[in-house]
């Protein structure tokens, strides 16, 4: 399984597993140049054929939500990596905890 | 029976066939078919090019182009999360919104590009509140398709039909179709929701959720935004006066177009140009074709003259057998080719006696919009939706369609009958 790190001088990142899709919720530390990029990762996703690939919600806290299909669940962690939200990502072991 | 004729029938019934049967792209059969009609010389390709309506591919590609780069200000997911917050984001609140919006939109952009708009943002409100999103799509179909018939750019049979008579004007459409379309949509409300009120529940956590959203961010150009509203204002009000100074609706459309690109600049001209679906563009093309083929050999002129045996040439028979067989036929087979072989027999009825035309086309733009609400394979707007959902991993089966759609097609095409009678025939 993918674990990643966050980057904590830029964002917040929490995950809920859910039955079929995992919920992130982002809160931003550094708006500028990153809410760019969360932008660009959500016209990835909504651009591309699957619609519920990965579903992105603006929040009135300025939290940004994403509900992402477990199946689409590397893509996502890759694109937040891509775009210098995370600060690592490695494959763990099935057995190894999920550092945060 | 000539060769010609019987080379013609064979052509259209084989293509028909095969364009139900859905083993071969639609396009594809209805271009083949077209070529065949102009190689095996049943028409010649003047002829097959003057039987092609760009009224109503101008209108359809005009209209494509403009709500596409709409689409892309974010303004209409903005307007359906704005309208599932002043639903307090109560999901069978939030299904009738869903619905009304769709409704609104097709009989104003077209319903075809309407569910398009919608099923994606549905998908992400239902995701959220952890909804089953069926009963959100079914309903959307059947609004689509009741809304759609209100206008005559809302559904591809009235932008024919509107495109052949040139009496029935945008105006007309809304004068004799929108009151019955409010009245069958009204009388949905109450129908959806005793359906779905057991389908739909989630949390007052999940519901807050949606509260939560801040929709104006999801306005991405708000420059772009007014370029578009003032454009699509100034398109629809187009349609508005079209008759009045003497402009067809596809001129309309493809004027507000462009008027729209050289406002937003050539950087647009690809992209929404890519999204035109020329698919659907060409299989109007072939289509036109195969019935200009049925046209030119005498076939459609001599259904007209037994439909009118038929009936006795009574006005009132005649417009009960178009809409109803127009309702059925249009919930099995897609309606857009059965309305392009129906017009034509109605225009020849014309030159048969049938001194008023009025209630058939009436009744055939009623019958085959609202009997695309039958089956899942009744109008363009349900398989698309159904497509998207299969897609995502949502089954949206034919019988689960059917359950709902054919008693609601029923009840719809009894009400229209009523209304055609007492406003035309009595």
């Amino acid at each position: 399984m993918l674990a990643y790190h966050c980057n904590e001088d830029v964002a917040i990142i929490t995950e809920t597993v859910n039955e079929e899709d995992v919920e992130f919720r982002i809160h931003l530390l550094q708006e500028d140049p990153y809410l760019g990029r969360l932008k660009e990762i959500r016209r990835y996703f909504e651009d591309n054929d699957i619609y519920t690939d990965a579903l992105f919600y603006i929040y009135k806290n300025h939290e940004y939500g994403a509900i992402v299909r477990k199946t689409y669940y590397t893509d996502f962690v890759l694109a937040l990596m891509k775009h210098g939200l995370l600060r690592s990502v490695e494959w763990m072991d099935e057995s190894a905890e999920m550092q945060h | 029976m000539e060769q010609q004729t019987i080379l013609a029938i064979a052509i259209f019934l084989i293509a028909y066939a095969l364009i139900i049967s859905e083993k071969i792209h639609r396009t594809i059969v209805a271009m083949i078919g077209g070529a065949l009609m102009v190689i095996l010389g049943i028409v010649s390709q003047e002829t097959a090019i003057h039987h092609i309506d760009f009224n109503t591919l101008g209108l359809l590609i005009g209209m494509m182009i403009i709500v596409n780069i709409t689409a892309e200000t974010g303004l209409f997911k903005f307007v359906a999360i704005w309208a599932a917050k002043k639903a307090k984001g109560r999901p069978l609140a939030i299904l009738l919104v869903l619905m009304l919006l769709t409704a609104v939109g097709s009989a104003f952009l077209d319903n075809v590009t309407t569910v398009l708009l919608m099923v994606p943002v549905t998908f992400s409100i239902t995701r959220q509140l952890r909804v089953n999103p069926i009963p959100f799509l079914i309903t959307q179909i059947i609004a689509s398709n009741v809304g759609g018939t209100a206008t005559l750019i809302g559904d591809p049979p009235n932008i024919m039909i509107g495109s052949a008579v040139k009496e029935l004007t945008f105006m007309a459409f809304i004068q004799n179709l929108m009151p019955i379309a409010l009245v069958i949509l009204a009388l949905l409300i109450p129908i959806f929701i005793f359906l779905f009120r057991k389908q739909i529940k989630t949390t007052p956590e999940l519901m807050q959720s949606i509260m939560d959203l801040d929709e104006k961010e999801l306005l991405t150009d708000k420059k772009l935004l007014t370029k578009c509203l003032t454009v699509l204002g100034l398109t629809i009000f187009g349609f508005f006066i079209h008759q009045l100074v003497h402009i067809e609706s596809a001129t309309v459309a493809l004027a507000g177009a462009f008027l729209l690109l050289l406002l937003t600049g050539e950087h647009m001209l690809e992209e929404a140009f890519a999204k035109v679906e020329w698919p659907t563009i060409f299989f109007f093309i072939g289509l036109f074709i195969l019935v200009g083929g049925l046209i030119e050999t005498g076939v459609i002129a001599t259904l007209a003259e037994k439909a009118v045996a038929l009936t006795g040439g009574n006005v009132t028979s005649t417009s009960m057998l178009i809409l109803w067989l127009s309702a059925i036929a249009s919930a099995f087979i897609d309606n857009i080719p059965f309305v392009a072989t129906m017009i034509p027999m109605i225009q020849d009825m014309g030159s048969m006696g049938v001194s008023n035309l009025e209630p058939l086309w009436w009744s055939l733009a009623l019958g085959a919009c609202l009997g695309g609400n039958g089956t899942l394979i009744g109008a363009s707007a349900n398989l698309i939706v159904a497509g998207m959902a299969a897609k995502e991993g949502y089954s949206l089966k034919f019988t689960t369609f059917m359950k709902y759609g054919f008693p609601i097609m029923i009840l719809s095409v009894i009400l229209a009958s009523g209304y055609v009678y007492l406003r035309y025939l009595m």
